[in-house]
C-alpha cells in the first residue's frame, strides 16, 4: 500500500498524463493505421451485409475480385447502423477500410465528414449507372460511389384474401380506388393493409411514396398535399383498414403480419422476394399508386461501393480495381441475384428481367424511384427526415392532426436546415 | 488500479465532457478542429420542447421501475432465504433473463405486447379485457417500457439482497423466535435494519443503471409515439446516433445531465454512509 | 408454511418470471408466417428447426470465445476490486470517499461513449479484436459495483477479527488473504455472478472493439440474422437460446455450490 500523499501525486500525474494522451489521439489523425496498410497485399472491406459468411457467394466474389487485382481481401460484415458509427470512428482514427460498402443516406453524411473520395479522384467510371439510382450517392455536384444494386418499395399483395373480398386488383389504380378495396376487404372480415410507420428512418422511408405520390416536396412539409398523404395513412388507422401495429412495426414485423396470411396489402420491398416464395399464398406485386393514378416515384434503397480517404493514397489504384470488379456488368448480375436487388445498370436489369419475368414490375419500380438525399437536399434530408418520421409518429397514434403534426414539422426542420 | 480507474473511466469522461461543449459536426468529429462553444449545447437542451417530457419520463421511469424491482427483489429474497426444496436451483433460473442479450429480451417484450399479435392482449381477451396499445398508444408506452424494465432487474436485487440476508447471524432470529416475534415483526425489527447498507447501495446502483437505461426503450418504443417514452438516457442516444446525421454535442451534453443527477445521488448516499460511520 | 407449498409457490413465481423466456423459445421454433399470427400460438404448433439448423451450423465456435471472456472478466474483476473494496472498507484511506464518488459517476458514462474512447487507446495499442481486450473493456463495467458492493459487505466484518489477525503477526496483505477474503465468500461469488453475467451479455464494448476478429463473442453472432432490410427472428431468439444454455447450467452449478459452502460454514459457527 502506498502512503496516501504517495497516492494523490500518482492520481494528479496520471490524470496529466492521460488528457495529454487525450489531446494526442484527437489531434494526430497521421498515424499509420494498422487495419488497412498492414503489409501491401491485405486490403480490407466492409460491408453492411452480416448474414453472409465466408462460404457465401458474396464472399467468394470479394475474395476472386481481390485474387484479380492481385492482393488480400480481408472482409468483415458489420450490421448496418453499427457500420455508420464504426465508419465515422475510423475516420475519425485514420482506420478506414480500403473500400466501404454502405446504405445510400449514408453517403452524404460521410461526403460530408470529408471521409470519402470521390469518383474523380479514383477514376472510377460510374457513365453505365442509371442516373436517379446515382443521385443518392451524390453530393454538391460529385459522386462518392458506385450503387452496387438498388431496390425500392411496392405493394405486395395476398390473391387469396381479395379474391374472397371481391376486389379486382386492376382496380387499384390511385387513392380513392385502394381506399375501397380496403373497405371491402375489412368488410370481409379480413386484414386491410400494413406497412412500417416507425420512429426511425425506415418509418420515413415507406411514408415516402404517398409523401411523393400527393405531389408534395420534402422542402415543404406542410403542403396542402403532404397533409392530404399523411390523412391517408391516419385515416386507414382510424378505419380499422390498417392495424395500430404500424405505428412500432419495422418492415421485418410488417412482412410476418403480410406472411400471416389475414392482410390483404404490404407495403414492402424488392429484398422480400425470396421470402415471398417461401408464403402459403399466391401473392401478386402493383406499383404504390400516386393520389390522382398513375406510379408513385418511391425512394431508392441499396448500397454503394465507396473508397474512404486514406492517408496513404497509393493504396486507391488497388482500391479502384476492387470497386471496379465488384460492379462489372456480371459479378452486378451475381450480386444482385443473391441480395434480391435490382441493378444499377439497364443492360442487366433487362438480363434479369429475362432470368425472371417476376422482377420486371421492380424494375419499372425502380425506374420511377428517386434517391431521398437528391433533388440536392444532401445532408439537409436526414434533419428533414426526422420530423418527418416525428410528424407520422404524432398523426397515428391520435397526438396531433395530420395538418398540426406536418406543420410542426415544417418548423423544426426549416430552423435546422436554415 | 489508479492508473485502471483514470484509463478507463476517467478519459471517456473526459471525452463525454469535451463533447458536450463544442459545436460538432460530422466534419470536425472526423477531421477535428470542432470549435469550443461553451455552454450553447447546454442551453439548446434546455430550451428544446423535449426536454420538459424527458425529466418527467426519466423521474418516473426510474422512481417506479426502483420501487417495484426493490419490492419485488426483497420479497423474493426473502421467500428464497427459507430453505425449501428446489429453492437453490428456482434461485437460479431466475437469473436467466439476465443471460439474454438485451435486444432479445426487449425485442421478446416487444413481441408480447404487440397490440395485434400480441400474447398479453391475446390473454386479455379471453378474460374480455378490451386489447390495449401498449406500445403504440402515448397513455401505455412508458407504462409498458417500465414492466419490461422491472423484469429486468428484478434478478439484481434479489441476487444482491439475498446475499445479504445470509450474512445475518441465525442467531438473531432465534433470539427472536424465543421472544415470540412472529414472521412480520422478525422482517421488520431484524431484517429491514440489518439489511440497511446492503440495501443502500442496491437501490443507488439501481437508481444509477435505471437512469441510464436506453436499449430497452429504445428497441421497445424509440422512445415514443411522440416522445411518450422518451428518457434523459434515450434523447441523449437519440441525438448521438439516432439520425443519419448524429448530433455529438448535444448528445454528450443530455449524458452530461444524466451524470449530474447520479452525482446528486450519490452525494446524498456518502452523507448518510459517513453518518453511520461515525 | 410448509416446504412442500413453498416449493409450489417458489415453482409458479419462477415460471411467472419466466414466461417471457419461454416466449423467446417458442419464437425460436415458429417458421416465418406464424410470427404474427392472430392470435398468437401458445407453442410452435408447426414448429421449424431452421433456426437452430443455422445457428448451429455457425455458431458453436464463439460459445468458448464467450466463456472465456467470461471467466476472464470475472477474474479480472475480482482481483482489482475486492483489495480495492477492502482498503476502502477497513484501512479508510484519504480520499477514499472521493474514489467510491468517482466509482458511482463512473457507471453513469453512456456505455457507447466508454467503447469510442476505447476504440482510440485500443487502436494505439493494438489490442483491438483481441480476447484480452475484450476483457478489460468488460471488466470497467463490473470492476465499479464490486467495489461498491465490496465495500459494504467489508465494512460489516467484526474490527476484532482483523485486529487479532494483526496481533498474530500477520502482515496487511496476510489478513486480507487468510482472513478477509475466506470470510467474504458471499460477496465475492456475487461479485463473480455478476461480472460473468455483464461480460456474457455485452453488447456495444464486443461490436465496437471486436466487431472484426475471429474470436467473436456468441453475442455478435446474432448480427448474422440482422440483415440489411430483414431480420431473421427465429434464429435470433435460437442464437439467445443456445447461448443462454451453458451459462445456465453454469449458474446452477456455481450455486449448488455456493448453498454447500454456506451451510458447512453455519454449522461451523
Amino acid at each position: 500500500m502506498k502512503t496516501p500523499a504517495r497516492r494523490w501525486r500518482a492520481v494528479g500525474a496520471a490524470l496529466v498524463a492521460v488528457s495529454l494522451a487525450g489531446a494526442a489521439t484527437a489531434c494526430s489523425s497521421s498515424s499509420s493505421s494498422d487495419g488497412s496498410s498492414d503489409g501491401g497485399g491485405s486490403y480490407a472491406i466492409w460491408d453492411p451485409y452480416p448474414q453472409f459468411n465466408d462460404d457465401s457467394e458474396w464472399v467468394k466474389l470479394l475474395k476472386s475480385c481481390g485474387t484479380s487485382a492481385g492482393v488480400t481481401v480481408e472482409r468483415t460484415g458489420y450490421d448496418t447502423t453499427d457500420l455508420t458509427n464504426k465508419a465515422l470512428l475510423a475516420a475519425q482514427q485514420d482506420n478506414s477500410p480500403d473500400v466501404l460498402i454502405i446504405d445510400n443516406p449514408v453517403i452524404s453524411t460521410l461526403a460530408e465528414a470529408g471521409a470519402l473520395t470521390t469518383t474523380e479522384e479514383t477514376k472510377l467510371d460510374t457513365s453505365a449507372m442509371e442516373p436517379n439510382l446515382l443521385g443518392a450517392g451524390q453530393s454538391g455536384g460529385k459522386t462518392y460511389g458506385v450503387p452496387i444494386g438498388a431496390n425500392t418499395l411496392a405493394l405486395y399483395y395476398n390473391k387469396d384474401v381479395l379474391t374472397a373480398a371481391g376486389v379486382d386488383v386492376a382496380s387499384v389504380k390511385d387513392w380513392p380506388s385502394l381506399t375501397a378495396a380496403l373497405a371491402k376487404v375489412k368488410g370481409a372480415g379480413k386484414k386491410g393493409i400494413t406497412f412500417s410507420a416507425i420512429g426511425t428512418e425506415e418509418g420515413s422511408f415507406q411514408f415516402l411514396p404517398w409523401f411523393w405520390g400527393s405531389g408534395a416536396q420534402l422542402t415543404a412539409l406542410d403542403s396542402s398535399q403532404a397533409v392530404s398523404a399523411l390523412t391517408l395513412w391516419t385515416d386507414w388507422l382510424k378505419q380499422g383498414y390498417a392495424p395500430n401495429s404500424v405505428i412500432n412495426n419495422t418492415q421485418t414485423t410488417s412482412w410476418q403480419e403480410f406472411a400471416s396470411g389475414d392482410y390483404a396489402f404490404s407495403e414492402n420491398g424488392t429484398w422480400q422476394l425470396g421470402n415471398a416464395e417461401k408464403l402459403g399464398f399466391e401473392y401478386g406485386i402493383i406499383p404504390i399508386p400516386a393520389s390522382g393514378g398513375g406510379t408513385a416515384p418511391a425512394p431508392t434503397g441499396g448500397e454503394f461501393v465507396s473508397i474512404p480517404v486514406q492517408s496513404d493514397t497509393g493504396r486507391y489504384a488497388t482500391s479502384q480495381k476492387l470497386v471496379s470488379c465488384l460492379t462489372s456488368p456480371d459479378n452486378l448480375l451475381t450480386t444482385d441475384t443473391t441480395l434480391s436487388y435490382i441493378a444499377p445498370v439497364a443492360a442487366v436489369q433487362d438480363k434479369q428481367v429475362a432470368a425472371d419475368a417476376k422482377l420486371k414490375v421492380w424494375v419499372e419500380a425502380v425506374k420511377a424511384a428517386k434517391g431521398r438525399t437528391g433533388d440536392n437536399l444532401g445532408t439537409k434530408y436526414p434533419k428533414i427526415s426526422e420530423p418527418l418520421w416525428t410528424a407520422t409518429q404524432a398523426a397515428l397514434s391520435g397526438s396531433k392532426s395530420p395538418k398540426d403534426a406536418l406543420s410542426a414539422a415544417q418548423t423544426t426542420a426549416a430552423s435546422a436546415t436554415k | 488500479m489508479t492508473l485502471y480507474l483514470l484509463a478507463f473511466y476517467a478519459y471517456p469522461l473526459y471525452r463525454n465532457i469535451e463533447l458536450s461543449l463544442r459545436t460538432y459536426t460530422v466534419r470536425s468529429f472526423v477531421q477535428g478542429g470542432a470549435p469550443f462553444a461553451g455552454l450553447d449545447n447546454y442551453g439548446k437542451i434546455l430550451s428544446d420542447p423535449t426536454f420538459g417530457p424527458a425529466l418527467l419520463h426519466t423521474v418516473v421511469f426510474t422512481g417506479a421501475s426502483l420501487a417495484f424491482q426493490f419490492t419485488i427483489g426483497m420479497a423474493l429474497a426473502v421467500f428464497f432465504h427459507q430453505h425449501f426444496p428446489l429453492s437453490g436451483t428456482l434461485r437460479a433460473l431466475f437469473l436467466v433473463p439476465w443471460l439474454l442479450p438485451l435486444i432479445v429480451s426487449a425485442s421478446t417484450w416487444s413481441w408480447m405486447l404487440n397490440s395485434e399479435a400480441g400474447v398479453v392482449n391475446a390473454a386479455l381477451g379471453v378474460v374480455g379485457v378490451e386489447p390495449v396499445n401498449w406500445l403504440t398508444s402515448p397513455q401505455w408506452s412508458l407504462v409498458s417500457v417500465i414492466i419490461a424494465n422491472v423484469w429486468i432487474g428484478i434478478p439484481f436485487n434479489l441476487v444482491v439482497l439475498y446475499s445479504g440476508l445470509q450474512g445475518i447471524p441465525g442467531t438473531l432470529y432465534e433470539a427472536a423466535s424465543l421472544d415470540g416475534a412472529t414472521g412480520w415483526q422478525r422482517f421488520w425489527r431484524i431484517t429491514f435494519p440489518m439489511l440497511r447498507p446492503v440495501s443502500a447501495i442496491t437501490l443507488l446502483l439501481g437508481l444509477i443503471y435505471t437512469l441510464k437505461v436506453f436499449d430497452i426503450i429504445w428497441i421497445m418504443t424509440r422512445g415514443g409515439p411522440t416522445d411518450s417514452s422518451t428518457t434523459f438516457a434515450t434523447w441523449s442516444y437519440r441525438l448521438g446516433f439516432g439520425n443519419l446525421l448524429p448530433a455529438f454535442g448535444p448528445g454528450a451534453a443530455v449524458g452530461n445531465l444524466l451524470i449530474v443527477m447520479a452525482l446528486i445521488f450519490g452525494l446524498i448516499y456518502i452523507r448518510i454512509q459517513r453518518r453511520q460511520q461515525a | 408454511m410448509r416446504s412442500p407449498i413453498k416449493t409450489v409457490i417458489g415453482l409458479v413465481l419462477t415460471a411467472v418470471m419466466l414466461f417471457p423466456v419461454y416466449w423467446m423459445i417458442n419464437v425460436s421454433f415458429t417458421r416465418d408466417q406464424d410470427m404474427r399470427a392472430d392470435p398468437p400460438h401458445l407453442f410452435p404448433v408447426d414448429g421449424t428447426l431452421e433456426g437452430y439448423r443455422a445457428v448451429l451450423d455457425q455458431q458453436l465456435p464463439y460459445l468458448g470465445t464467450s466463456l472465456l471472456v467470461g471467466l476472464g472478466t470475472v477474474a479480472l474483476t475480482v482481483v482489482l476490486a475486492a483489495p480495492a473494496g477492502y482498503a476502502l472498507a477497513k484501512l479508510r484511506p484519504v480520499g477514499g470517499g472521493a474514489l467510491s464518488f468517482v466509482l458511482l459517476i463512473a457507471q453513469m458514462i453512456p456505455g457507447i461513449i466508454m467503447a469510442m474512447g476505447f476504440y482510440a487507446i485500443y487502436l494505439n495499442l493494438g489490442v483491438l479484436n483481441s480476447i484480452p481486450g475484450l476483457i478489460l473493456a468488460d471488466s470497467t463495467i463490473a470492476v465499479p459495483f464490486g467495489v461498491l458492493i465490496f465495500t459494504a459487505f467489508m465494512s460489516g466484518i467484526p474490527d476484532e477479527l482483523t485486529q487479532a489477525a494483526v496481533v498474530d503477526g500477520a502482515g496487511r496483505l496476510r489478513t486480507f488473504w487468510s482472513v478477509v477474503l475466506p470470510v467474504s465468500r458471499n460477496s465475492i461469488v456475487t461479485v463473480s455472478l455478476f461480472a460473468f453475467l455483464w461480460a456474457w451479455s455485452d453488447f456495444i464494448f464486443a461490436s465496437t472493439l471486436d466487431g472484426g476478429g475471429d474470436h467473436r463473442p456468441i453475442t455478435l453472432g446474432i448480427y448474422q440474422y440482422i440483415g440489411n432490410n430483414n431480420q431473421q427472428w427465429n434464429a435470433i431468439m435460437a442464437t439467445a437460446v443456445v447461448a443462454s444454455i451453458p451459462a445456465t447450467i453454469l449458474l446452477i452449478i456455481a450455486q449448488r455450490y455456493v448453498a454447500a459452502g454456506v451451510t458447512a460454514g453455519a454449522i461451523k459457527d
